[in-house]
């Protein structure tokens, strides 16, 4: 048997494409249609938790392969269940569009009818409104995420209205229009957005303009420190014949929480790695992925998992406490998903070993520090110099950052520093403030051309 | 006993001490990767800095830590002019309690930026 490891397939077989590039048909698409513009999803408090554009953006570019669409109920209770689509592929998040009373009543839409959905005041997509049915929000977020009674193997703690994903489908207004999306006017990604923009298709390209065949990907929300780039340099000896060909960092981009640092920073702070020629820019891309994050470390494994592959990744590098957010999930509860399967979630095997399940491989990975014995950044797998260790710690680097103080050049690569300095002075801020997220969240990541219909 | 105060050290701040003698006294962190003072900070002062900075601790070095971080550029303020790392330092610091205090209270929304070229 050949060693050799080709780029897989999209999940569901194609990728999915719904989006009209012709202004002239799309706008024939929605002629006529009640119009009903999106708005953010708010938690009690009002503060803006999800945007449904940006899965209306990752369904129809294909980042959600082979997912077309708002689901209908039928589909969000087989998820709840056994965490697959209608059509057998597996998925581990409901997704949903959800309608206000008011926007309801208002629009007077049936089941079979056509929407127009507008964004900042521009036509942007249709829904072809399939179904219409109720969700008892709280219900929903409960049982996406799981309890530690039904879901022994991996729920440590049940989740609560700390737990920002599950913020997020409490949120939800109650009534659902189940149905596919068409993106009929197609937005133009904000500048520094935009060059970090590939698309499945346009990424599958890429690769192969690179000749990258084998790519590994890493997954992130942060300005990489050192510690970081240590991570993707040796998760992507992996490979089949050889070392990865390529590293893809994809950067999560939506909602932010406190603490965090500006996207802006975040992409272009991946990108002076590169630059830098810390890991040449032959070898490592960076692009992103519109998505507010459900925080749902096993469940939000399979969902990068579905995504990276969709990109074309061969590979794809997971922590402890992937994706996480305090104590709900045990801490190696994605490698669990990986490495035998979470049987209450529906897998009795690993993820991708069972039917209709995923093609990219896991490179579970521990963690990296920083020891001066070893004089190197070490694995913790190797280092056993654990009284000297250093570690990375996040409050400890971002209290060096806060006060000012150049980092050295085992902890920031003074390039990457630069970019987060070049946006502290740009917002006077180094991390997120609540103003920077009220405006984020009222410009969001696109803009649209006017569109007469 | 007297307590400390860790006091962060990069290539500008070490610029601004050359000549005061003071280069001596740096402690290394990180494994040697990041230099620091340690300076020490008398009961009375620590109990000053404790009353006046409503989230600041002593941690179980006895380190004062938490404290806003215009206090943190502060104290490097003093350093620098004092060039010393004796009591007369926090004598500086408290004197300047109201500037810091106007600081922290927009730190949740601004912090200046390094002035560095970018
Ligand atoms: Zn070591």
């Amino acid at each position: 048997m050949s060693i050799r490891i080709e780029r897989p397939e999209p999940h569901g077989g194609r990728l999915i494409d719904r989006v009209v590039t012709d202004p002239a048909a799309g706008k024939k698409l929605a002629k006529g249609c009640p119009a009903l513009d999106i708005k953010p999803t708010v938690d009690e408090k009002g503060t803006p938790v999800r945007n449904v554009y940006r899965e209306i953006m990752s369904t129809c570019y294909g980042f959600f392969s082979p997912v077309e669409g708002s689901m209908r109920q039928a589909e969000v209770e087989r998820i709840l269940k056994e965490r697959r689509l209608l059509n057998e592929w597996i998925f581990p998040y409901p997704l949903v569009f959800d309608v206000s009373e008011e926007d309801h009543k208002k629009l007077g839409i049936t089941s079979g009818d056509r929407v127009l959905l507008k964004l900042k005041g521009k036509p942007f997509a249709i829904l072809d409104v399939e179904e219409i049915y109720e969700i008892d929000p709280e219900e929903l977020a409960t049982k996406t995420f799981g309890t530690p009674e039904a879901n022994p193997e991996v729920v440590k703690e049940p989740f609560n209205k700390k737990h920002p994903g599950w913020v997020i489908y409490k949120s939800l207004n109650r009534i659902i229009y189940a149905g596919k999306y068409k993106i009929i006017n197609e937005p133009k990604l904000r500048s520094p957005f935009d060059r970090f923009w590939f698309p499945p298709k346009k990424c599958r390209e890429e690769f192969d303009r690179r000749g990258w065949r084998t790519v590994i990907n890493h997954q992130t929300r942060n300005v990489p420190h050192v510690g970081h780039e240590h991570l993707m340099k040796n998760a992507a000896y992996t490979g089949d014949l050889e070392p990865c060909h390529g590293i893809l960092v994809n950067a999560v981009i939506g909602v932010k929480r406190k603490g965090d640092y500006p996207d802006e920073a975040i992409v272009e702070g991946h990108e002076a790695v590169n630059l830098g020629g810390y890991i040449k820019p032959e070898r490592h891309m960076v692009s992103i992925l519109l998505w507010d994050m459900r925080y749902g470390n096993p469940l939000e494994s399979l969902l990068h998992g579905i995504v990276r592959q969709n990109m074309g990744c061969t590979h794809h590098m997971f922590g402890r406490d992937h994706a996480a957010v305090g104590e709900y999930y045990d801490m190696y509860a994605t490698q669990i998903l990986w490495g035998k399967g979470v049987p209450s979630f529906g897998f009795d095997k690993p993820v991708n070993e069972v039917p209709y399940g995923l093609k990219i491989k896991a490179q579970n990975m521990a963690e990296f520090w920083y020891c001066p014995k070893c004089g190197e950044i070490a694995y913790s797998g190797s280092c056993g110099h654990t009284k000297e260790k250093q570690k990375f710690s996040g409050s400890f680097i971002r209290g060096m950052v806060a006060e000012g103080v150049f980092p050295p050049g085992v902890i920031f690569r003074p390039e990457v520093y630069k970019v987060a300095v070049k946006w502290w002075k740009h917002y006077g801020y180094p991390f997120v403030t609540p103003k920077y997220l009220v405006e984020r969240e009222k410009e969001l990541e696109v803009d649209l051309a006017d569109m007469d219909i | 006993m007297a307590k400390l105060f860790v006091v962060l050290l990069d290539d500008s701040r070490l610029k601004k001490l050359e000549g005061s003698g003071l280069e001596k006294k740096v402690s290394k962190l990180f494994g040697g990767a990041l230099n620091a003072f340690n300076l020490e900070v008398s009961d009375e002062h620590a109990a000053k800095i404790l009353e006046e900075f409503g989230t600041a601790r002593i941690d179980s070095r006895g380190a004062i830590t938490d404290v806003p971080i215009a206090f943190n550029r502060v104290v490097f303020d003093e350093i620098a002019k004092k060039k010393s790392l004796g009591p007369e330092v926090m004598d500086g610091v408290l004197a300047r309690v109201a500037e810091i205090k106007e600081a922290a209270a927009k730190e949740s929304e601004f912090l200046p930026a390094p002035e560095i070229e970018v």
